[in-house]
This record gives C-alpha cells, structure tokens and sequence, in this order.
C-alpha cells in the first residue's frame, strides 16, 4: 500500500480508536514505488500535524519517516526514536492534560475537518501550487504553505468543535470561549461566519442570553450515532 | 452481506523460522476465537505442496469464503495462495495474507512472548479485513505487438534486435543522430581485447538491416499515453516533425554520461584527462607519454556523490595493461582508494596489470593526490610515507553519471528515480528489470553504471520480459484499482485527476454533468485519489476506507476481546 493511500481521517481514526502515537513509513523523496504518492503524504502528514496541534494534541505522535526497503539499519533507528518519544509523552491526552470526554470531541473534530472539502483542496493542490503555482501563475513558498495550513487548519477544526459542542444543547459565546479555551471575540467571529453559512441559528431561551445552536450535525456526528 | 462469513486461518511454522520464535500453536488457538474464523490449521511450511493442498481441501470441506494465511510476505508467496483458493472455487481476491515472519518472529527474536502476542494482533486485524474483502476479476487488455525502445547504445541495440529477432516491431529511438552511445568513444572493451568500434559498428549494421526494427535518430520522447499493452509515445526530432508511435512495452536504454572532472587536480584536457580522452588516444594511436598517472574516485564516493561507478577501476587497469604492452618502458601508476575487480575474468586482468609493471598505490580521501607540474605527490597508505611520482600525463578516472534529461524522460514515463537521477528498478533482487509500472523495463546504464558484458545480459533480460506480454498477446493487470463507486456524489472538481500520478484518471462530461473516470488499466493502485476525494466518492479496492478502518480497529481491540467485552 502506497503512503499516499494514507487518509488523515485514517490517522484520527487510530488515534480515537486509543493509539498513542502514529508512524508512516514512506518510500525516499524521488524514489516512490508510486511515482509521488508519498509527496502527497508529506502533505497530507503536515496538515495532519498541524490540525493536531490546534486541537492541543502533541504533533509529536504522527510521525513520517521516508526510507528505502534496503535501509533495515534506518527503519529500525526511525522507529526506535519514534517509540522513545511516545514514552516520554504517555498515554494519548495525558501531558497534553486533555480529559478523555474533551479528547474525544476534540479528536472527532479533527477528524470531521480532515474529511471536509477545504483541508483537502488545501493539501491536494499543495504540490502543483509549489510546483507550478496556481491560476495566476503565483508560486508558493513552504513558509506561505505553512500559514495556510495553519489558518485552515485552525478554521476549520473551530467550526467542527463548535458544531460538535452546540449539537445537543446551545451555548453563549461565553460558554463556548470558555470550554474551547479561546476568546469570546474569536468565538464570536466564527459564529457569525458560520450563521452566514447556515451552519448555526441563533436561539434565546429567556430574554437575556443569546446562545448559538448547531443547524446541521455533522457528518461524522451521524456515523458516530450508527456505530453506537 | 447475506453470505455468512465462514473465514479459515491457516499459521504457518515455516519450519523454525516462526515457530522458533513464537507458540504459534497458541496463536492458532487465539485465531479460532475470533470473529467469523470457522477453521484453523497450523502448517509446517504452507507454501509447500502439503500445505497448499492443505489449504485446498480446507476450503472445499468446510466451505470457506475467505482464507487468511500468517506467514512471510506477499512478495514471495501471495501468487501462490491466490492460486491455491483458485484452484478451489475461491476467488483469489478473498485471500488475505498475514506477514508474521519479516514482521513479527524475525525481528522479535529475543521476545517470544511479545512476538505470539503481536502475531495474534497481526491476524486479529487480517481476520477483521478479511471480513470485508471483495471478490474481483482480473483486468485482461489486449497488447499491441510492438516495442519502443529508448537509447540506440550497446544495451538498447540488443534489446532491440533481441525483440525484432523473435518477430516483433521495434521502434529504436535515440536523441543523439548516430546509433552507437558511449561504445563509439570507446577505444577497447575488457576483459578481452575487443575493439570498440567494430564491436558496436557491426551491431548498428544488423539493427539497420533488421527489417522489423524502425530506427529514428535525432528523436526524443515528447510524450506519451496510454498504459501497458496499449502506449502512444510521442516521438520527435525537436524541429516540429512529431511522429506518434503506438506501442505495447517500452524498454528504456539511455545509458550514462562520464563526468568531466572540471576545476578538480589542474583538469585542462591536455596533460590532465579524463578516461574518454584517453581512450580516444589511444584509439587515435595519438598517445605518446612516457609517465602516467592514474587517479581513481575523482568525484565518486564523495560526499556529493556517495556511489561507486563500478566499471572505472576495470577500465583504468584495461587501459594500463595496453599502455604497457605498447610500451614496456612506460612508467604507469594507478592511484587508487579501493579496486573493483569482481570475477573471475577481471581478477586475471588486475593480475597480468601487476605483472607488466603497472603500480598500484592506495591513498585515502583524506589525503588526496596533488598534482603539481610534472608530478603528483600522494600519501602512500602501505608506505606509510609521501611518494612523488613523475608525470608527463595524468588521467582522472570519473564515475559515470545520470544522462541529462533523466529526470524528464522519468516524468514522461511515469517510473522513479534515484537520488543520483539513475533509474530505479521494481525491486532491487525480485524484479531487477521491470519497473514498478507494467509495460516499461530498464537496462543498461541508464540504471546503473555498467560494463559492455553487464549491458548486453541486462538488455536480454529486458527484452525477455517485454517479451512475455507481446506474446501473450494479452495482459492481465492487478484489479486493485480506484473506482468512482458514488457518481452521485463526485462534484467533478478535478482534484483526483490532477493528483494522479498516472493519468489514469479524466473528467468526462455525463448528463449529470462533469465526473471523474477512472482508466482501470492505468490505474496502479496508490490511492492517492481516495484518499484525497473530499466526497468520499472515491474507493480504493481491496484497500478500501471500510477495510483499513476495521483493521485500525482491529489492532487496538485486545483487550475487550480477551476480558470478554464486546467491541
């Protein structure tokens, strides 16, 4: 199986499914079995890492590591390496001080981003956008690449956290920026975007707090309701 | 699914090589408590004739529909357990392997508990893909009986008479405008004395006599099309006249450049050479120095360029012992880190260099030759001590290098290369002559640095496996491929087509407007599309989301199967 195979919803996957720490091995740069399939795995693994990160997990715990099938010496070094910085971090949620309910959700929002349209048209042109630029012909740099990953990286896993958190009940901007740790003016910002996408109503249950609610569920949060 | 589920495992002991290692008795126990496993067999060895009957008679009398077998890797032994669940009414895309020996007992030698427990993880999560394996049928596409074949050199001269010998077309495409490659420049090959330029001129001559062989210098690969069996290469002489080509297999031949040792020991062409100039003195009888210098690994195993050239050391010696014989007199010494003179042949040459006179003296990277006017100075590692030789001419013996234009043709091909820009085979000992895509094969130089002998052998091997599919006519290809399993879904936006690493995939336009297409025998399987689709409308057959993700599942599931608790 080609990295590129590798689905970031596949790596959330493990990591829900209670994996510590997640290792893709990929063929050298140049030198894929599959022409470049693993170009696009170094893409999709950044993004990954990046939404991690947003979502207060240790990047740390997705690794890739690129080798030849002739380099047992290497592989073993890599995964070593690997396994000796899974140990220092322990179990997944525990240095990052997440409690299981709040790792789950903020997991199940990752994985609802990376599955969503914006993160993968992000990634996927990321190699013809470095290579051959884009509709004007502007190339982009790996520093320009990497504020993009991080600005779509932090949008989205907000809007997915917000649906997730706002799907049961409807919450003030106050709770929201409380429990996803971030402040009630980014919260705020979000929201009205996401109303204007129809994302989310607008509910007042007496007269004086407003509070948002979930107009859709998310996909996932349809999948997880199946398997249950 | 209304079939149910009646999965066989079947762990094999490889005689110590698992068994030695890990309880696989423990483990097959373990398999039988999963879900769906009705059958369980411990083998000897199941790659035998016993164990494969074994596994024959197992499917027929206990009526499996799928079969998972632990053992090595799919590499050496998948063929054979698709072809034993064939053979009993299995289709062999209901087989799934467990690797438990390269992955399991080998490396945990030290560790047999941990090992038989990791080998029932590796089968509990074989076991849960099983579960959702999908029957499929092979891809089978007609091949067009002809051959292109890039590079008009020694290698690609063989492959192309090799083919046009058993009947079939070859087109012989070369950039250059005369057939030939470096064997041209060449003044004689070893081990033998054997000229060069008749050697390959009387190879030319039967090339262009072959009726069945079209030769086309001065062109290139522009483009090309299509997939095995069914190529349309673009060929053109860069002056606007394109000729398109339609073609079954392509063997790639363009061999290798020698490195001009510019700006490194005083190289000015004159009095510092390389090899090529050498030995068109030599050819020329225009070589008339009295005290030659010869200086190994310029520019190879360095830091840039970390390889070995192989073929350098046999040609500088080669080179010495025709220097001698010309002129006894002459003083010739070769300057070396370390001699490749692998068999039997070349050993018998380094040994008759000795015997003429011809000096060997080691040096290290560390202490490089200095080539000063008229003599070079270089730190002797047996002596222990500097030496200065006298020179009136010194020769830098180069490695070969990738051939400019490697790294384009390799993107027109759609098949890799390595860091040095040589093409890289399909498997290193397995497949040493195919590349990863069906249909395109390597020789020659072009993928590694080689001798005239190693050429001609690769050449043949090439085109002796180009020469299965064009008489088979017909060409099964793996059905391991992406579908568009929801059109409903495809949004047509074109991001699988555009990250294809095969062209495999075009937008059509439908009455439900535009939507991918998958070209099923271009396809090979990576998955970057499924991967990629933000509609999911996208499978990767028999590496399906739904597979991998029972096996994901599968693997961190121990604990509630062995306390009893339900997944």
């Amino acid at each position: 199986m080609c990295s590129g195979r590798v689905d970031p919803v596949l790596i959330l996957e493990a990591f829900m499914c209670g994996s510590d720490g997640v290792f893709i091995g990929a063929c050298l740069p140049g030198e894929c079995h599959y022409a470049d399939g693993n170009f696009s795995t170094m893409g999709k693994v950044a993004l990954t890492q990046k939404v991690l990160a947003n979502q207060g997990v240790n990047p740390d715990r997705l690794v890739m590591r690129m080798m030849s099938s002739a380099e047992g010496a290497k592989f073993v070094e890599h995964v070593t390496a690997f396994q000796d910085r899974i140990k220092e971090l322990g179990k997944l949620g525990s240095t990052e001080g997440l409690q299981p309910s709040e790792l789950e959700l903020k997991l199940k929002a990752a994985k609802v981003a990376l599955k969503g349209k914006k993160l993968r048209w992000v990634v996927g042109k990321y190699m013809e956008f470095q290579q051959q630029g884009n509709l004007y012909g502007e190339k982009f740099t790996q520093h320009e690449f990497n504020r993009l990953f991080d600005e779509v990286a932090m949008d989205e896993c907000t809007i997915q956290e917000i649906l997730l958190r706002t799907q049961d009940e409807p919450l003030s901007v106050k709770n929201l920026a409380e429990l996803m740790g971030l402040s009630p003016r980014r919260v705020l910002r979000h929201l009205v975007d996401m109303r204007k996408m129809g994302l989310v109503v607008l509910e007042s249950d007496d007269k004086k707090t407003v509070t948002w609610r979930a107009a859709v569920s998310s996909a996932e949060a349809i999948e997880s309701e199946k398997t249950k | 699914m209304a079939e149910e589920l009646r999965i066989g495992v079947f762990v094999c002991r490889c005689g110590t090589n698992i068994a030695g290692f890990l309880d696989t008795e423990d483990v097959a126990k373990y398999a039988k408590t999963l879900p769906n496993v009705v059958f369980t067999r411990e083998n000897l060895f199941s790659c035998s004739e016993a164990g494969v009957t074994d596994i024959k008679n197992a499917i027929t009398e206990n009526k499996l529909n799928r079969v998972v077998v632990a053992a090595c890797t799919p590499l050496t032994h998948e063929p054979t357990f698709r072809a034993a669940c064939e053979d009993a009414g299995l289709n062999p895309f209901l087989f799934e392997f467990v690797n438990i020996r390269e992955q399991c007992s080998w490396v945990h030698k030290a560790l047999r508990e941990e090992a038989t427990q990791k080998a029932k993880d590796l089968i509990r999560m074989g076991v849960a893909r099983a579960a959702l394996l999908e029957p499929r049928e092979s891809i089978v596409t007609d091949v067009i009986p002809s051959a292109l074949v890039i590079g008009g050199g020694i290698a690609g001269l063989t492959a192309a008479l090799a083919l046009a010998n058993r009947g079939f077309e070859v087109k012989l495409v070369e950039r250059e405008k005369k057939l030939g490659g470096m064997l041209r420049d060449l003044h004689q090959i070893y081990p033998y004395e054997i000229g060069a330029r008749g050697f390959i001129s009387s190879k030319i001559k039967e090339v262009e006599e072959n009726p069945k062989i079209e030769v086309l210098t001065g062109h290139s690969l522009e483009k090309l099309g299509g997939f095995i069996g069914n190529y349309q290469a673009t060929v053109g002489s860069g002056e606007g006249s394109a000729k398109e080509l339609k073609v079954g297999v392509i063997i790639v031949a363009t061999g290798a450049s020698l490195l001009v040792p510019e700006g490194s020991f005083s190289y000015n062409g004159e009095d510092v050479i390389n090899q090529l100039q050498l030995e068109e003195r030599l050819k020329n009888q225009a070589f008339d120095a009295q005290n030659i210098v010869m200086i190994k690994c310029v520019g190879a195993r360095v830091k840039e360029r970390l390889y070995c050239s192989r073929i350098c050391c046999m040609t500088a010696i080669k080179d010495g012992i025709l220097i001698k014989k010309q002129n006894p007199d002459a003083n010739v010494h070769i300057l070396y880190r370390d001699l490749m003179c692998y068999g039997v042949a070349n050993e018998e040459l380094l040994r008759q260099a000795k015997e003429l006179g011809v000096r060997f003296v080691n040096y290290s990277l560390d202490s490089p030759p200095v080539v000063e006017d008229g003599k070079v100075k270089v730190q002797s590692n047996v002596l222990g001590r500097e030496l200065e030789i006298e020179s009136d001419l010194v020769v830098l013996i180069t490695p070969l290098v990738a051939r400019e234009g490697a790294a384009e043709l390799s993107k027109l091909l759609k098949v890799p290369l390595d860091e040095y820009k040589f093409f890289l085979e399909a498997h290193v000992k397995l497949r040493p002559n195919d590349f990863a895509t069906d249909g395109i094969y390597i020789c020659g130089s072009a993928h590694w640095p080689v001798s005239t002998g190693e050429a001609i052998q690769q050449a043949l091997g090439a085109a002796s496996r180009a020469s299965i599919h064009l008489t088979n006519k017909k060409v099964k290809v793996e059905p391991i491929v992406s579908v568009l399993f929801d059109e409903e879904a495809c949004r047509g936006c074109g991001l699988c087509a555009s990250l294809c690493p095969y062209a495999a995939i075009e937008m059509v336009e439908t009455e439900k407007g535009t939507k991918a297409k998958m070209i099923e025998v271009a396809c090979k399987g990576c998955g970057v599309c499924a991967a990629s689709c933000y509609k999911q409308a996208i499978k990767m057959i028999h590496y399906s989301d739904e597979q991998l993700t029972a096996q994901i599942r599968a693997a961190f599931q121990k604990k509630e199967v062995e306390s009893g608790v339900q997944a």
